[in-house]
């Protein structure tokens, strides 16, 4: 048995004991498929069930079920943006027509690489969408969150919009560095500042 | 888009980094579609070539290639989905084919793609009524039969089998032996690495 100290942001310092852990790897023949159910990272072949990938093995007993066997890598796989996602996203570059981002959260899910993705002019508000202007809209560097409308074409890049409700720039930065504040859908007051006054965006 | 899985295999015959890249271009429907694409530097071999990559040898190692991952690589579970492989040769002196098989595969393990097994490759050879194993570039040279074989080695299976040149059928049985005894070998040696690259890994992880 091993033990480690973890540190869990609500809990506190928690000394957790740990099963030995087997680690396996493609190929290699777990059990039988009465000993258990085939999960994620293994397949099943003449009645006996293999490893696709190279990690820990995990059995999850459930109550009166057979215990499910899988494989899990060390990484967490990659998690992908689906179509109806709402993502988060920082403004990279900006365009007449459209604005193209990089994908840093999948919901609450950090990702390790990040994702290209544009927000078209047409997808930026669901009203008045010919007036849209992105320059006064977006500008590099702003936090976005959107959903994911197309996986996109062979480019790989995300389509997004933000033409809802709690879509849009959450977070953005004035010319001089100060953290601004969202007052309609093109203007924008500084944080900290009252008394400057309200900038147009 | 950054690789997934990248691997630089130094090997004391042929040295080649292998990397795996995913794409999301939609190909096939109900499966994954497999690209491989081999080029050796100019600098790999003696004389030095002047064509690294696209000439008719790169396209056919990498179909070979392709064939190969196709029967491993379980493609069903990412459909509409592009794997890419891509293996450069940066020191060539024999058996190519079977080293870029072998850093594939480790790349392939490494990016997370599920497979059915490793696929283990070896080359072999027949002269003056031996078998022989893993040739070099000079064995290769000297024009006698060459046999590539890739294995899945857990269940036996062959992913592909290539010979060119003549060889009569009784000597295939102890070539085809000595090139499976020797693609089982190197299976043993891969298993142990990724074991222990793997316990590793999840310890620094802390998981």
């Amino acid at each position: 048995m091993r033990s480690r100290l973890r540190f869990h942001p609500d809990f506190g310092t928690a000394a957790i004991m740990a099963p030995p852990v087997r680690y396996c790897i493609p190929g290699e023949r777990l059990c039988n498929l009465e000993e258990g159910s085939p999960g994620s990272g293994t397949y099943t072949r003449h009645g006996y069930i293999f490893s696709s990938l190279a990690g820990c093995l995990m059995k999850s007993s459930e109550n009166g079920a057979l215990p499910v066997v899988s494989v899990m890598r060390e990484t967490e796989s990659q998690l992908l943006p689906d179509v109806g996602a709402i993502v988060t996203c920082k403004v990279s570059s900006i365009n007449s027509r459209f604005a193209k981002v990089h994908i840093l959260y999948v919901g609450s899910t950090p990702l390790k690489n990040s994702f290209r993705g544009t927000i078209r002019k047409e997808d930026v508000r669901a009203t008045e969408k010919d007036k849209v202007e992105i320059y006064k809209s977006f500008r590099p560097g702003d936090i976005v969150l959107a959903k994911v409308i197309s996986l996109g074409d062979a480019q790989s890049n995300y389509l997004l919009t933000t033409a809802e409700n709690e879509l849009g720039v959450v977070v953005a930065h004035s010319e001089s560095g100060v953290q601004i504040s969202q007052l309609s859908w093109c203007l924008r007051r500084r944080g900290f500042m009252p008394q400057r006054g309200r900038e147009p965006r | 888009m950054k690789p997934y899985g990248f691997l630089a295999v130094p090997r004391c015959d042929s040295a080649l980094p292998a990397k795996i890249r995913g794409s999301r271009a939609r190909a096939l429907p109900d499966r994954a579609l497999v690209n491989c694409q081999y080029s050796s530097a100019t600098f790999s071999t003696g004389e030095r070539k002047r064509r690294p990559h696209g000439d008719r040898k790169s396209c056919e190692m990498g179909l070979q290639l392709r064939q190969t991952f196709e029967a491993a690589i379980l493609t069903q579970l990412h459909p509409r989905s592009q794997i890419d492989i891509y293996v450069q040769v940066l020191q060539a002196d024999g058996g190519t084919y079977a080293a870029c098989v072998n850093a594939a595969t480790l790349a392939v393990l490494d990016a997370g793609i599920p497979m059915r097994d490793f696929v283990c490759a070896c080359s072999a050879g027949f002269v003056d009524g031996t078998a022989l194993a893993d040739l070099s570039h000079v064995e290769e040279a000297a024009g006698g039969p060459q046999l590539a074989l890739a294995l899945l080695p857990a269940s036996g299976q062959i992913a592909l089998l290539e010979m060119d040149a003549r060889l009569h059928e009784d000597h295939l049985e102890r070539v085809l032996e000595a090139a499976a005894q020797a693609a089982r070998d190197v299976h043993t040696l891969l298993d142990l690495v990724v074991r222990q690259h793997v316990r590793e890994a999840s310890i620094l992880l802390g998981d």
